[in-house]
């Protein structure tokens, strides 16, 4: 198994390890942020911090397409979920409405975006891993 | 009617076989790839840059099209 593929693995494993723990949260603790649970995220910075980033780790033209094409991959879901909550609100409470989101809300929002792309990302690298044309 | 897609075949097992039994590990490191790529060009599985099949080339002393071949048609544009 190559780095790359550890790395998605061990991403992966964060978002879901996040999201059980964010499911557990809002459903048996009832007081307090659930968004601090979000903290846990930063444990996918831990493979980045021992050698995936090195400047002397050799990356491969395979690797780095793969890279790309899965970056590609989870910033385009995250763009995709972006254009639909806003068509959704939109639609919802009307285009001239005005929202006020608590602050809490607003960082929420941008933890599930990064949850979203780090799992898209993880999955694209896996499965682009495993097989087809110019994978 | 079957389509015949354009493809590129290697003979880079074979080409291993005729030089010593080279592992897929010694050619990585002479082409400067992991062996996980060369894994994946012998199952046809990724398409090597021109760069990339020159290198390997190199590495077994042969012109680039003993190691790769085209195969299908070329497609009509005009």
């Amino acid at each position: 198994m190559s780095d790359s593929e550890k790395w998605a693995w061990w991403t992966l494993g964060v978002v879901v390890l996040t999201i059980a723990v964010y499911g557990a949260f809002v459903a048996f603790v009832k007081s307090g942020h659930a968004a601090l649970v979000f903290g846990l995220l930063a444990l996918a910075a831990l493979p980045a911090s021992r050698r995936r980033y090195f400047p002397c780790r050799h990356f491969d033209e395979r690797e780095r397409a793969i890279a790309i094409k899965a970056a590609l991959v989870g910033f385009y879901a995250c763009w995709l979920a972006f254009a639909g909550l806003i068509n959704a609100i939109g639609f919802i409470k009307g285009w001239n409405a005005t929202l006020t989101v608590p602050v809490w809300t607003l960082i929420e929002t941008l933890c599930w975006a990064l949850i979203l792309v780090l799992g898209v990302q993880s999955l694209t690298t896996l499965v682009l891993y495993r097989g087809g044309p110019h994978a | 009617m079957p389509s015949q897609e354009p493809e590129i075949k290697n003979h880079i097992r074979r080409l291993r076989f005729d030089h010593g039994e080279m592992t897929q590990d010694q050619l990585a490191k002479q082409a400067g790839v992991t062996r996980h790529t060369i894994m994946a060009l012998e199952a046809g599985k990724y398409f090597p840059s021109l760069l990339l099949a020159f290198r390997i080339a190199r590495v077994f002393g042969a012109p680039v099209e003993q190691v790769f071949e085209y195969v299908g048609q070329v497609p009509d544009l005009l």
